[in-house]
């Protein structure tokens, strides 16, 4: 079972960054499933968890069911993320999720970056403020991120990019190699070992 | 089981009067305390060391020779020592001279610190934490075991023919605890030595600790220092108590809202339900902890967080009462029952004197690891 998860930090209802989200999963899935993958999708709206991160940031410990957002991202086979532009970037809530991950939650794993705003001139918010984020965290972000203004949601321009976007993140997938999670609780270093530095 | 209290030192204002007490009077307060602890028959009273504000923190062993010219009975201990950025060669001496001065009530946690800069203040770089509290406590467990150490690592100058004074009392070195919130290799460090584990288990999901705990009792077993129920495991524990729970929540939750740490974040209710902090009557406070060895199993020594967060002393000097009174000695009553005789109780100095001149006992950390 390829599990995806997609991470939407939309503030409104309805809303475009939700909508472009629901797009790339379901091409994503029919991808996927093409390639032979049966695939479980999880979305984790940032929205519900808000109150959840801004205590995590304060505790230094998740709660609840950021908790379980946090442990379905560090299991997932791929992550569809997709914020709203604020103010020329990712919004914060957005980064305050990626903040409260474990350093290695992303290690590897395949990326799908998209986001919205109410005007093209944003488009390079993509390329100069989420690829840097995803490349320090150690995962993979493909080479396609979607971009969508609100004159896109009309036209064919947007679903050309969703599908391309989505056989990247299947070709990504299908390549990336089996990780062995590591955990520190099981593959304890001997102290012999710690002893001679 | 022991039962005492641990304090970090915080200079913090009194969120419901605005009134920031002085370092002075901190100072004296955390004396007055330690003092307090014993009067209501706790086992054992620690110390942080910080080295910035707001905290008074710094120069332990002064404040507790201070605290141990006063009291007869209550174990001094550290929560903690900084193993990472103070010089093994000065925590032998200082600790081995508390160590005769209070007739063996002493022992010692070692932990990493609190904060970055504490690295650069003291000359090391964080990022050698867990090497330096590796080989700082290999010179330090050499240099109470060993007369003459010749030593040479990568931290310090090197040892040749060095002797460091005065040695241990009764020729047995202090108990040592390693505290870590998350570490494994501080719970493998710990295990190693036939040492004791601390968690601290305040402001955080008990999962941690949980797992923190088998690992050390589990490595602690696989270096031959007895079987993992053995291990010598001590938590930390939070509590606000009054009569009445709804009391305790309420004069309780101004100081919470604003705490450092966690202030201005979490409900109070969520963070009760999340961590193991327990605001309520006495005996909830009983309930909670009895709870604590369902997911540790029997352990030896329970400390309270009681002063911090800007709590004026008089109330602390109540909750004292509180937990001397009517906490501990049912705690003490309950532990004591459920705990099978092959555990251990927990360390006193007496007890290892006897044991290092008994062969038949178990091993603690005298003969395992040189």
């Amino acid at each position: 079972m390829t599990r995806l998860v997609v991470v939407t930090a939309g503030l409104s209802n309805p809303s475009s960054t939700r909508i472009l989200a629901d797009q790339l999963a379901a091409a994503a899935v029919s991808s996927l499933e093409a390639a032979g993958r049966a695939v479980d999708v999880e979305v984790v709206e940032l929205r519900d968890l808000a109150h959840a991160i801004t205590d995590n940031l304060l505790t230094g410990f998740p709660a609840g069911a950021l908790a379980d957002a946090v442990a379905s991202v560090a299991a997932a086979d791929a992550v569809i993320a997709v914020t709203p532009v604020f103010s020329a970037s990712y919004s914060g809530l957005f980064k305050s999720f990626f903040d409260v991950l474990d350093a290695d939650a992303l290690d590897g794993t395949p990326v799908l970056m998209a986001g919205t705003a109410g005007t093209p001139r944003h488009s390079l918010v993509l390329e100069h403020a989420l690829r840097p984020l995803f490349s320090y965290l150690h995962a993979a972000p493909l080479p396609t991120a979607v971009f969508a203004a609100s004159e896109d949601f009309g036209s064919r321009g947007l679903s050309d990019r969703v599908e391309r976007a989505a056989g990247e993140l299947t070709d990504a997938v299908l390549r990336r190699r089996q990780l062995h999670a590591v955990d520190p609780y099981e593959d304890v270093t001997p102290f012999e070992q710690l002893l001679n530095g | 089981m022991q039962f005492g209290i641990f304090t970090v030192g915080d200079v913090t204002a009194d969120p419901t009067t605005g009134r920031t007490p002085s370092e002075h009077e901190r100072i004296k307060a955390t004396v007055a305390i330690a003092k307090k602890a014993e009067e209501v028959g706790l086992d054992v009273f620690a110390v942080g060391e910080h080295h910035n504000p707001p905290f008074i923190a710094s120069n332990p062993t002064a404040t507790l020779a201070y605290i141990g010219a006063q009291t007869e009975r209550i174990i001094l201990s550290t929560s903690t020592t900084l193993i990472t950025t103070t010089d093994p060669v000065l925590i032998a001496e200082d600790y081995a001279k508390l160590q005769h001065l209070v007739d063996g009530r002493l022992d010692l946690m070692m932990g990493r610190g609190n904060t970055g800069p504490v690295y650069p203040w003291f000359g090391k770089d964080i990022r050698d934490g867990i090497p330096l509290a590796v080989e700082n406590y290999a010179l330090l467990h050499r240099l109470w075991r060993e007369d003459v150490v010749n030593w040479e690592g990568r931290f310090r100058t090197p040892l040749e023919g060095y002797t460091s004074t005065p040695r241990p009392l009764d020729g047995v070195p202090p108990f040592v605890w390693h505290g870590s919130i998350r570490s494994p290799e501080i719970a493998e460090q710990a295990a190693y030595y036939g040492d004791g584990f601390f968690h601290n288990h305040i402001f955080w999901p008990p999962l941690h600790s949980a797992r923190m705990v088998a690992l050390y009792r589990q490595r602690f077993e696989h270096y031959g220092h007895g079987s993992a129920d053995q291990a010598i495991v001590g938590l930390g524990g939070q509590v606000f108590m009054r009569k009445n729970s709804q009391d305790a929540i309420d004069e309780f939750r101004p100081y919470f809202d604003n705490a450092p740490v966690y202030g201005h974040g979490p409900s109070l209710e969520d963070f009760t339900e999340q961590t193991p902090l327990t605001v309520g009557s006495p005996q909830q406070v009983i309930e909670r902890t009895l709870g604590f060895r369902e997911y540790v199993g029997d352990y030896q020594r329970q400390l309270f967080l009681m002063d911090h967060a800007g709590l004026p002393l008089k109330t602390v000097l109540e909750q004292l009462d509180l937990l001397g009174e009517e906490v501990v000695p049912v705690l003490r009553k309950e532990f004591e029952a459920l705990r099978p005789a092959h555990v251990p109780e927990g360390p006193t100095h007496a007890a290892r004197v006897a044991a290092a001149s008994d062969p038949a006992q178990p091993s603690t950390s005298e003969e395992v690891s040189a």
